[in-house]
């Protein structure tokens, strides 16, 4: 018995990362979730709404008992330093003494995927992985395997990272967002196997085919290239696709591993001039955590039904992952 | 055939020293490693008992990175695993990185800066030691280091990798110690499961294993430890700090784990629980062992009145724990216990001395803040 397919049947993203679809209206939230909103961390509130907007664009309840079947995985870069930094403003500035208890439970990266998992009532898997800015991808991936796995029937997964201005200059301090201008961003999506998909009658947006993940080193070239060239063949291996039959790259790199991502590219896919790319990154900015669940909606927005897409995620800390989409239903 | 996982080698920093021996020898005699912090200015952390790594010293201040370093060098060198690093992962849970760089972060430029994010030990491992493969870090909190070897076996299951080093590393620091102080969680004296116990002691270190196909350990010539056999994750989706007093949570999570393993619950022989000395964790998981296992029906044990709570390193090193109790069919006993706590009876809790222990399969559990929880199943090779 083969794994089961996995389906996209909805998603939520601020900022929006294609123009000819709108997400849905997330002011009417219920208002216990309205209030969490209101409530918690800048990153957990990022992913509720858009976690609600995910759901809602997948024709899922977003109250509805518990639900043990279903589970949050979520890749983010940075995760909670935004709250670490303002608990440890606290502590420097007036001792241990006000130390903020309210603050420090939300110092784990984890928080934002338990604040979906309480919201929506999902208590499956709550998984959230870091891996510098291919986060999201992982993510992805990981909600990918599970769900072939079997466990869990429906996953919300993406990727967000919340910054503030100092944050951002930390983060360029570090050069650990080479390039571009760093945005905050967070992008949700519902996905599930395709038979649970159908049986319910949801739309299938996109197909996620296959996925890998792997590491490029920092100070080494050649390998590097190498490395990402295995990475892309894995993913479609795991795909079970040609690289023939790809058709659109969504890329990934920064600015100073551009030449890193062609190289490996024509290494895997062959010099195709057919193969176009789209960039989702040159128009909003480096979304860190959520840049590759944004190529993938950028993916279902811009492209038509049956094109087969390697979406990739190249990361200055040297984090590379990569996933092999299909936009509509491919049953 | 279907791809298995095998843990091949190990390797553990713990507040005992370096070494898997070491960290074993100080379990299985009793001891704590708790006592006054010395690491860095502490005077006004009340309390401030923590357990240390002293030996070996770390002085750079990415300690995480230099005890994963450290662990995982051991672990490939009992693996007998000569690599390049092509194609091997790296799992890695950690819930403070780089927070002792961080915590000395004025505004200005300052050195090892790339080192304070959490995914930073994680590209510190696959840097020195060039894999290529999968890198990525868990974030369940506590629960951060269980399932790093849970996405490794994903990974070997699914052919993304034949070799991962998977674990966890946490350090202590003023910005740990303080947050904790500052919810009322900590004590002087860790006492899982006892009638007076009064909360967790922090701990610090790292254990990295290595986790390799088994069909390639097999043709390398390599001597499989244990196998990791099952795993399972889930969300208490209750609250964010509290534990669900039910143990509704760490059910689902060994639940699902016996489930990937296709083993009963009458087929374990002993469970290292998370075991942190607070009133509502042990309480919760005394609720969830017995529903699991049936009341007093399995031995079992926590290491975090000897070791402190090593947060994200906690799930690896009970990981390593559990391979050693596999091995050698001996439980240590439960460091800190006196008197089993009325709302946990219905656990078989060994204390006092080490218990001769015929154990074949093994579970580790843990839990851990915005309710995460995750579970393992090892069996013996």
């Amino acid at each position: 018995m083969g794994a089961p397919a996995i389906a996209l049947t909805g998603a939520g993203a601020v900022p929006w990362p294609s123009p000819d679809r709108i997400p849905h209206e997330t002011a009417e939230l219920p208002a216990e979730i309205a209030e969490r909103v209101a409530r918690v961390e800048r990153i957990s509130a990022l992913v509720l709404l858009t976690g609600a907007a995910a759901l809602r664009d997948a024709g899922i309840a977003l109250v509805d008992g518990r639900r043990v079947r279903g589970g949050v995985v979520l890749g983010t870069a940075f995760g909670c330093l935004l709250t670490n930094a303002a608990y440890q403003r606290r502590l420097v500035d007036g001792g241990v003494a006000a130390a903020s208890p309210r603050l420090f439970a939300a110092t784990v990266s984890n928080a934002a995927a338990g604040e979906m998992a309480i919201a929506f009532g999902l208590a499956g898997p709550a998984i959230t992985l870091t891996a510098g800015g291919a986060s999201g991808l992982v993510a992805l991936g990981h909600a990918t395997s599970m769900l072939r796995a079997g466990r869990a029937d429906m996953l919300l997964a993406g990727g967000a990272d919340a910054v503030d201005d100092p944050l951002v200059r930390w983060i360029e301090a570090g050069g650990l967002a080479v390039g571009r201008p760093v945005v905050e961003a967070s992008a949700m999506l519902v996905v599930e196997p395709a038979s649970v998909a159908r049986a319910r009658g949801a739309a299938v947006q996109a197909m996620i085919l296959g996925h890998a993940a792997g590491f490029v080193p920092p100070n080494d070239p050649d390998g590097a290239a190498q490395a990402l060239v295995h990475v892309i063949r894995r993913a479609l291996r795991d795909a079970g696709v040609d690289g023939e039959r790809v058709s659109l790259v969504v890329r990934g790199a920064p600015p100073a591993l551009a030449d890193l991502e062609e190289r490996a590219l024509r290494a895997a896919l062959g010099d195709r001039a057919s193969v176009a790319g789209v960039a989702p990154k040159e128009m909003l900015g480096e979304t860190l955590g959520a840049a590759g669940p944004l190529g993938v909606l950028a993916l279902v927005g811009a492209a038509p039904r049956g094109t087969i897409a390697l979406v990739l995620d190249v990361c200055a800390s040297g984090q590379v992952a990569a996933v092999v989409a299909a936009v509509g239903d491919l049953a | 055939m279907p791809r298995t996982a095998v843990i091949t080698g190990r390797g553990v920093v713990s507040p005992f020293g370096a070494g898997v021996q070491a960290f074993w020898s100080g379990l299985v005699a009793g001891q704590t490693a708790i006592g006054p912090i010395t690491g860095f200015a502490a005077a006004d952390l009340q309390p401030n008992a923590a357990a240390e790594v002293r030996v070996p010293r770390f002085e750079h201040p990415d300690r995480a990175g230099g005890f994963a370093l450290h662990a995982a060098r051991e672990a490939l060198g009992e693996a007998g695993l000569v690599t390049d690093g092509v194609g091997v992962g790296v799992a890695l849970g950690t819930t403070l990185a780089g927070m002792a760089i961080f915590e000395a972060w004025d505004g200005a430029a300052i050195a090892g800066i790339e080192r304070v994010p959490y995914y930073a030990p994680a590209v510190t491992l696959a840097t020195e030691l060039g894999c290529t493969g999968p890198v990525a870090t868990p974030q369940l909190a506590c629960a951060s280091g269980t399932h790093a070897l849970a996405l490794a076996t994903e990974w070997i299951r699914d052919g993304q990798a034949d070799v991962v080093l998977a674990g966890g590393t946490d350090l202590l620091c003023r910005f740990v110690v303080s947050g904790f102080n500052c919810l009322r969680a900590t004590a002087l004296v860790a006492r899982p499961f006892d009638a007076e116990r009064e909360g967790l002691v922090l701990g610090e270190g790292a254990a990295i294993v290595v986790i390799e196909e088994a069909g390639h350990a097999t043709a390398r010539g390599a001597r499989p430890l244990a196998r990791l056999v099952g795993v399972g994750a889930s969300a208490d989706a209750t609250h964010m700090t509290a534990p669900d007093r039910d143990g509704r949570g760490a059910t689902r999570a060994i639940e699902a784990a016996l489930a990937d393993a296709r083993v009963p619950p009458s087929a374990v022989d002993y469970v290292s629980a998370h075991g942190t000395g607070t009133v509502y964790n042990d309480a919760m998981e005394a609720v969830a062992i017995a529903r699991v296992f049936g009341p007093d029906a399995v031995a079992v044990s926590g290491i975090k009145g000897a070791i402190g709570h090593t947060l994200g390193a906690a799930g690896a090193l009970e990981a390593v724990l559990c391979t050693q109790v596999l091995e050698t069919d001996v439980v240590p006993p439960t460091a800190g216990l006196r008197e089993l706590a009325a709302d946990c009876r219905g656990l078989d809790v060994v204390r006092g001395d080490a218990r001769p222990h015929a154990t074949h399969v093994a579970v580790s559990t843990s839990s851990g803040f915005a309710g995460a929880n995750a579970a393992l199943v090892l069996a013996e090779a």
